[in-house]
C-alpha cells in the first residue's frame, strides 16, 4: 500500500502529547494545507487537548473547556463525537479523504457518544442522553435537541469506541443524526470558544466564518474520549477538535470590499482556440489548467497569528503547518520572525514542508505562485458510494446505494448503516444485493444484517448490514420503502421542501480486523469511513388551511339544511293570492307615491307614468 | 323581511277592508298554531338544554379551586407573627450555685424590661463552665457566655471566631455591674442582625410594631447588602476563572490554594448551602469593546481603569463564563491577569484592583511582579483567595457583623429564613390577584398542589421558628419559596391568553349566524303574535 502521510498524522501526535505529560495537561494544533486539482485547496485543522482523569474530576480546568467537560459529567458521557459538515467532498477529483473519513460526519449534524448506563434501565439512559443532546444543542447553537426517540439508534457493527474504557463500566453507543441543520456561524463561535487560545492566536486565527463557510466542503469535529496506559490506571481525558475544508482558491481570494463575482475582462480571458466557432469576436473561455498562486493571507483574509504555545518550557520547537507541494514548486515565506520550514522530500515527486510559528505578536504567512502543474490529487480513494431514491407518484419507492471498490488487488469488508425516520418503512424482504460488474463473483454477499424495525412516531428504523466486496466489484444494495402519512401538526415549516433523510455510514474494515492473529489493541489499524449524502424525501403535504375551511365549509352546509328544514316546519304554506300585502312594502309605496305626487305638483308635470309604473312593479309580491 | 313579518300581520289583513281586492288566507286552526309553538319551544329547548352545555363544556378551561383565603392572609401578614427564640447559657466559673441562679436571675429580668431587643425571646439558662468547647455542647444554646470570675484582667468580652461562645471577664467590679456588662455585650451581638431583620420586614405586610427605626445611612447600607447577595439557594457552583490578557500564566495552582484558604470557610459555609468549586484557565482574554478600556497615567506610571467601565468589564461575549449544569445559581470569581505592558493595572479612583458584581460574583486583577512566570504558585495566591473569600462572603448574603462566623451564620439562616417567607408571601398574594383578575386563564392541578405545598411548608417553617428550629426553618421556608415560584410561574398558564373566546366564536360564525337568525325571528314572531292575541282578549 501506498504511504499516506496525512492519515499517519494523527498517529505521530499522540506520542508528542504524552511526551509532555507532566500531569498529562497538554495542548497541541496542527494544520495541515494539500493543494487539490481544480485549484481547489484542503485545510486540515486540529486541537488536541487532554487534562488528567482526576484534574478532570475536580473539574480544575486548564486547557481542557470547562463548559464541555461539566456537561459530559453531569450527563456520564464516557465518549463523545460530535459532527457539524456541509458540502460534498469530490473524490473522484481529490481522492481519499483526510483522516480515513473518521473525522466526518454526514450533512447536518451527527451525534453519538458512550453513554454510562446499564442495560436494563433504558429509562436512566434516555434521560441522560436526552440531557447530553439538550445542552450541547444550547453550547453549540445548534438544534440537536430535535434528535429524539425517533432519531436515536443504537448500531451494533459500524462504530467501536476509539478510548480505553474501564472494564465494568458498561457504557453505551447512542447515535443520532440531524441532516436538515444548517450548519452556520453560530455554530463556529462556540467551537471556537472551546479552544485555549480561542481564535486569537496559533492556526485558529484563520478560522473566519466568511471564510470556513464559503467552502465547497467543510466538517467540524469535536472528540472526546478517554484514555489509560496498558493497565487501566493513569487516565487522561482527550478533546480532539477538528476542522476539514476544501476551499475554492480563486472564490476565497475574492477581495473583501468587493465580494461580488463578476465576468473578466475580455483581454483577460483565456479562449479555447480549438473551437471551430472560436474568432475575434467569439471566445469560449479555457479551463482553468495548472496551479492558481495563493498565500494564507489572501486565501483566509488573514495571516497567522503567532503561536499558541503553551508549554514554553518545552524545548522542542512545534511544528504545527505542514504544507504538501509538488517538488518543483517554490515556497516563499512570508514573516519575517519565523524560521525556515524542515522539508522532507517524498516518493512521486512531492515534498512536505513542517513550519514553525513564531511567538504571539508576530505573523506568519507563506505564498505560493501560480504553477502550470496542477497538484496531484490525493490517493485513491477505498470505496465509491452513492445513494438515491427511485420511483414517483404513486409507486412504491426503492433506496438504492451503489458501492464500487476501485481496487484491482485489494478486497473489501465493509458495515453499512442505514437509519431512516420512522414515516419511511422499509421492506426487508425486498432487500438485496445486486452484482453489477463480473468481477464480484460470487463472493460480494451479505454476511450479517442487525434490524431494528420502526414504530410509529417512536423510533425510527435502522439497517445495518456487514457486507464483502471483492476488488473492482460494483454493486447496488437495494430495498423498497413504504411513505407514511403524517399527521398534520407533525409536518414542519415548510413541509413542500421535504423531508430529510440522513445518507448511509459506511465503515470499511482494516485488514488487520480480519486477521485474527493480529487482532492486538497496540497494532489495530483504524477504520475509514465513508458517508453518502442525505436524500431529500417528497412527502404528500396537506393544505395547511385546511381544517379552518372544513369547519367552514360545513357549518355553512349545516346551517342551509337546518334553515330550510326550521322553515319547513315552521311556517304556514297559503296561496299566492291569498298572501297579504306586507306591512312594510306597502308603506314604502304609499310613501314614494306621495313623494312623487308632490314633486309633479312642483315641476307640473309627468306624474301620470310614474304612477302606473310604481302600480305595475308592487304588484309581485312572492309567497 | 316581507317573508318574516308574515304571520304576524296576517289576522289584522283578514279584517282590513281597504283589501278587499285580494283573496284572504283561511283562518289558521288553534292546532296548527299549537304544533307550530310547540315545534319553536322544541327547538330553543334543544339549544338551550344541549347545544350551550355542550359549547361551554368543550370551550371552557380548567380552573382549579386555590385556597384564596389562606393566600391572601399569608399575603397580608396576618398569618405569622416574628418572634425569634434565643437560648442564651450562662456559664460562671462561680462555685456558688446560689450566686449563678442570682445572675441569671438578674438578666432573665433585665431582658424582660429592656427594649432592646424586642424581636427575640431570649431565655437564659445557668450551665456549668468547661474549658474547652465541645461541638455537641453548641446544640443546647443559641449563644453560650462564660464567665470567668476568676481572671484578673480588666473588664472584657470577647466572641469566639469560629464557636457560638462569648467570653467575658468581668473584672473586680461586683455582681450587678458584671450582669449590667454581660447584658450590654449580648445586646451588642444581636443588634445588628435584629436591625436587618426589620428593614426585611420594614417593606412588607409583616412590619411589626414591635420594629426598631432605622436611620437612613443605615438602611442604604442594609439596602446594598441584600442588592448584593445572590438569592438563598440549597447549591450554588463556584467558578474560579484565571483570564490572562497573553499567553502567560497559563497556569495556576489553584487546587492548593483552594484548599489552603478557602475550604475551611466552605466547610463553615456547608451547614446552610452545599458548594461545588471549578476552575478554569483562559488565554488571550480581550477586553469588551463597550468599555474605553485602561488609561495610562503618566503621574504616577500606572494604568488606570476608569469606574464607570467597571460594570462592563466583564466581556460576556468572548469570556466563556457561562453557568454551570444544574440546580443553583453560579458565583463566578474572575482573576484578570493583563498583558506586561498594561501593567500595573489598577481602578482609577480607589487605586483598588478588585471588585464585586451583584448577584453574579467577584472580580479581580492581579498585577504579577516582574518576574513573569507561565504558573501562579499557591503563594502568589494567597491574597487573592481571601480577596475572592471576603467577596464569596458578601455575595451569598453572610452579615459583617458580629465577629464570631458561628454567629453570622445563625444570623444569616434567620434572615434568610424571613426572606424567604416573605417572598413566599408576597408570591402567594400576586398568584391570588392574577387569578382573580385574569378570569379568563387556566389554573391546572399542579398549580393548586403547588400552593397547597407552599402553605403546608409555610406553617411548618414558621412552627420550627417559634421553637427555635432554625436549620429546619430554613429548609421549608426555601421548598415554600420553590413551590410558590413554581406555581406562579406556571408555562400552562399562559398559553390560554392566546386562544381567546373571540376565536373560538368567530371560527363557528357560518355555523351560529345562519342557525340562530331563524330560530330568533320565528320566536320573537311567535311572542309578539301572542302579545297581540293576549291584547285582543282582554
Amino acid at each position: 500500500m501506498k504511504l499516506q502521510p496525512l492519515f499517519a498524522l494523527p498517529a505521530t501526535l499522540l506520542p508528542v502529547v504524552f511526551a509532555a505529560a507532566d500531569p498529562h495537561a497538554a495542548y497541541t494544533e496542527h494544520l495541515d494545507l494539500h493543494p487539490l486539482p481544480d485549484g481547489h485547496l484542503y485545510a486540515g485543522f486540529n486541537f488536541t487537548a487532554t487534562t488528567s482523569h482526576a484534574a478532570y474530576e475536580a473539574q480544575h480546568f486548564r486547557y481542557f473547556p470547562r463548559s464541555l467537560a461539566q456537561i459530559l459529567q453531569h450527563t456520564r458521557t464516557a465518549e463523545l463525537h460530535l459532527r457539524f459538515a456541509f458540502g460534498r467532498w469530490d473524490d473522484e477529483s481529490w481522492g481519499a479523504r483526510p483522516r480515513g473519513g473518521r473525522r466526518e460526519g454526514g450533512t447536518g449534524a451527527e451525534l453519538w457518544a458512550w453513554v454510562d448506563g446499564e442495560e436494563d434501565h433504558p429509562e436512566v439512559l434516555e434521560e441522560r442522553w436526552g440531557g447530553l443532546v439538550n445542552s450541547l444543542s444550547g453550547l453549540f447553537c445548534a438544534s440537536l435537541n430535535f434528535i429524539d426517540g425517533t432519531r436515536t439508534t443504537r448500531p451494533v457493527l459500524s462504530f467501536e469506541p476509539e478510548g480505553t474504557h474501564k472494564h465494568g463500566n458498561e457504557a453505551q453507543l447512542l447515535h443520532g443524526t440531524l441532516p436538515h441543520e444548517v450548519v452556520c456561524t453560530e455554530n463556529l463561535t462556540p467551537f471556537l470558544k472551546l479552544l485555549p487560545c480561542q481564535g486569537k492566536a496559533g492556526i485558529s486565527s484563520l478560522l473566519d466564518g466568511h471564510k470556513v463557510f464559503d467552502a465547497n466542503w467543510q466538517t467540524m469535529a469535536i472528540d472526546v474520549r478517554p484514555l489509560c496506559n496498558a493497565k487501566g490506571e493513569d487516565c487522561a481525558l482527550e478533546i480532539q477538535q477538528t476542522v476539514d475544508m476544501v476551499l475554492d482558491v480563486e472564490r476565497s481570494m475574492r477581495p473583501s470590499h468587493d465580494p461580488i463575482p463578476r465576468p473578466l475582462p475580455i483581454e483577460q480571458i483565456e479562449c479555447d482556440t480549438s473551437k471551430e466557432y472560436h474568432s475575434d469576436d467569439t471566445c469560449y473561455p479555457q479551463a482553468p489548467s495548472g496551479a492558481p498562486g495563493w498565500s494564507l493571507r489572501k486565501v483566509f483574509g488573514q495571516p497567522i497569528n503567532g503561536n499558541c504555545d503553551l508549554e514554553s518550557a518545552d524545548a522542542t520547537p512545534n511544528y504545527p503547518i505542514t504544507l504538501h507541494v509538488p517538488a518543483d514548486h517554490p515556497v516563499e515565506l512570508l514573516s519575517s520572525a519565523s524560521l525556515p520550514g524542515k522539508e522532507e522530500k517524498m516518493n512521486l515527486g512531492s515534498t512536505i514542508i513542517h513550519y514553525p510559528l513564531p511567538p504571539h505578536p508576530h505573523t506568519f504567512d507563506i505564498s505560493l505562485p501560480p504553477h502550470p502543474q496542477p497538484p496531484e490529487p490525493r490517493n485513491p480513494p477505498l470505496l465509491h458510494a452513492t445513494r438515491h431514491l427511485t420511483g414517483h407518484g404513486l409507486d412504491p419507492p426503492i433506496l438504492t446505494t451503489t458501492l464500487s471498490n476501485p481496487s484491482l488487488s485489494k478486497n473489501l469488508t465493509l458495515t453499512y448503516l442505514d437509519t431512516l425516520p420512522w414515516f419511511l418503512r422499509p421492506y426487508i424482504h425486498t432487500l438485496r444485493l445486486q452484482r453489477l460488474s463480473r468481477a464480484c463473483g460470487d463472493s460480494a454477499e451479505l454476511q450479517q444484517l442487525f434490524y431494528t424495525p420502526a414504530r410509529d412516531r417512536e423510533r425510527g428504523s435502522k439497517i445495518e448490514l456487514l457486507l464483502h466486496l471483492p476488488a473492482g466489484c460494483t454493486a447496488q444494495l437495494s430495498y423498497g420503502v413504504e411513505k407514511a402519512v403524517l399527521r398534520y401538526a407533525e409536518y414542519p415549516p415548510d413541509a413542500n421542501r421535504g423531508f430529510d433523510v440522513a445518507g448511509g455510514i459506511i465503515k470499511i474494515l482494516p485488514d488487520s480486523l480480519l486477521d485474527e492473529q493480529v487482532n492486538n489493541d497496540s497494532k489495530r489499524e483504524a477504520a475509514s469511513y465513508l458517508r453518502t449524502p442525505p436524500l431529500l424525501l417528497p412527502l404528500p403535504t396537506p393544505d395547511f388551511s385546511m381544517p379552518y375551511n372544513v369547519i367552514i365549509l360545513t357549518s355553512t352546509v349545516l346551517a342551509l339544511g337546518f334553515g330550510s328544514v326550521f322553515n319547513l316546519v315552521v311556517r304556514r304554506f297559503v296561496l299566492v293570492e291569498e298572501v297579504p300585502a306586507a306591512g312594510l312594502p306597502t308603506r314604502l309605496r304609499d310613501a314614494v307615491r306621495a313623494l312623487k305626487l308632490r314633486l309633479s305638483s312642483l315641476g307640473g308635470r309627468s306624474g301620470v307614468e310614474g304612477k302606473a309604473g310604481r302600480v305595475a312593479g308592487g304588484t309581485t309580491v312572492a309567497g | 323581511m316581507a317573508e318574516l313579518e308574515k304571520p304576524a300581520v296576517k289576522p289584522s289583513t283578514a279584517e282590513d277592508p281597504s283589501r278587499k281586492d285580494q283573496a284572504s288566507p283561511p283562518p289558521e286552526s288553534p292546532a296548527a298554531t299549537w304544533t307550530r309553538r310547540c315545534i319553536i319551544i322544541a327547538f330553543w329547548s334543544v339549544v338551550i338544554c344541549l347545544g350551550l352545555p355542550h359549547w361551554i363544556w368543550t370551550t371552557s378551561i380548567h380552573r382549579s379551586d386555590l385556597p384564596l383565603e389562606t393566600m391572601n392572609s399569608w399575603a397580608d401578614g396576618k398569618a405569622h407573627r416574628f418572634q425569634y427564640p434565643l437560648s442564651i447559657r450562662i456559664d460562671t466559673t462561680e462555685k456558688d450555685h446560689e450566686s449563678r441562679a442570682a445572675l441569671v436571675a438578674d438578666l432573665t429580668k433585665k431582658f424582660q424590661q429592656s427594649s432592646d431587643l424586642p424581636l427575640y425571646d431570649i431565655n437564659i439558662s445557668p450551665g456549668h463552665y468547661s474549658e474547652g468547647f465541645l461541638p455537641e455542647q453548641e446544640k443546647d444554646a443559641d449563644l453560650v457566655v462564660y464567665v470567668d470570675n476568676e481572671s484578673k484582667s480588666p473588664q472584657q468580652a470577647s466572641l469566639r471566631p469560629w464557636a457560638p461562645v462569648l467570653d467575658v471577664q468581668p473584672g473586680h467590679a461586683g455582681p450587678s455591674a458584671a450582669s449590667e456588662f454581660i447584658f450590654h455585650e449580648i445586646v451588642r451581638a444581636y443588634a445588628d442582625e435584629q436591625r436587618s431583620l426589620s428593614h426585611l420586614m420594614s417593606d412588607s405586610p409583616f412590619v411589626s410594631d414591635k420594629g426598631i427605626a432605622l436611620t437612613a445611612d443605615q438602611k442604604t447600607k442594609l439596602d446594598a447588602r441584600t442588592t448584593r447577595a445572590f438569592k438563598y439557594a440549597s447549591m450554588y457552583h463556584l467558578t474560579f476563572s484565571l483570564f490572562s490578557a497573553s499567553a502567560t500564566p497559563s497556569a495556576w495552582d489553584i487546587d492548593v490554594a483552594m484548599q489552603q484558604y478557602l475550604s475551611p470557610l466552605l466547610r463553615q459555609l456547608s451547614n446552610v448551602s452545599r458548594f461545588t468549586v471549578d476552575t478554569q484557565v483562559q488565554l488571550h482574554a480581550a477586553f469588551s469593546p463597550s468599555i474605553a478600556g485602561p488609561q495610562f497615567d503618566q503621574a504616577s506610571g500606572k494604568w488606570h481603569l476608569q469606574k464607570t467601565d467597571l460594570s462592563g468589564f466583564v466581556n460576556a461575549a468572548e469570556w466563556p463564563l457561562n453557568p454551570s449544569i444544574g440546580a443553583g445559581p453560579t458565583i463566578n470569581f474572575v482573576l484578570y491577569v493583563p498583558t506586561k505592558d498594561q501593567s500595573p493595572l489598577e481602578i482609577a479612583e480607589t487605586g483598588g484592583t478588585s471588585w464585586l458584581i451583584p448577584q453574579w460574583g467577584g472580580v479581580q486583577i492581579y498585577n504579577p511582579s516582574n518576574k513573569q512566570d507561565s504558573a501562579l504558585s499557591a503563594d502568589d495566591l494567597e491574597a487573592v483567595m481571601l480577596t475572592f473569600a471576603d467577596q464569596l462572603t458578601a455575595l451569598v448574603g453572610l452579615p459583617p457583623s458580629p465577629p464570631s462566623l458561628t454567629l453570622r451564620l445563625a444570623s444569616m439562616t434567620r434572615e434568610r429564613t424571613t426572606s424567604l417567607i416573605l417572598s413566599a408571601s408576597s408570591t402567594l398574594g400576586a398568584l391570588s390577584r392574577l387569578t382573580l383578575k385574569l378570569t379568563s386563564i387556566a389554573i391546572p392541578n399542579s398549580v393548586a398542589k403547588s400552593v397547597d405545598e407552599t402553605i403546608a411548608r409555610l406553617e411548618q417553617a414558621c412552627l420550627d421558628l417559634r421553637e427555635g428550629r432554625y436549620n429546619n426553618a430554613l429548609a421549608n421556608a426555601r421548598i415554600a419559596n420553590d413551590e410558590a415560584e413554581k406555581a406562579f410561574f406556571e408555562p400552562s398558564m399562559v398559553g390560554q391568553v392566546y386562544f381567546p373566546d373571540e376565536h373560538k366564536v368567530a371560527v363557528y360564525v357560518p355555523l351560529l349566524g345562519p342557525v340562530a337568525v331563524p330560530l330568533v325571528m320565528a320566536a320573537v314572531k311567535e311572542l309578539l303574535s301572542l302579545r297581540r292575541r293576549k291584547v285582543k282578549s282582554t
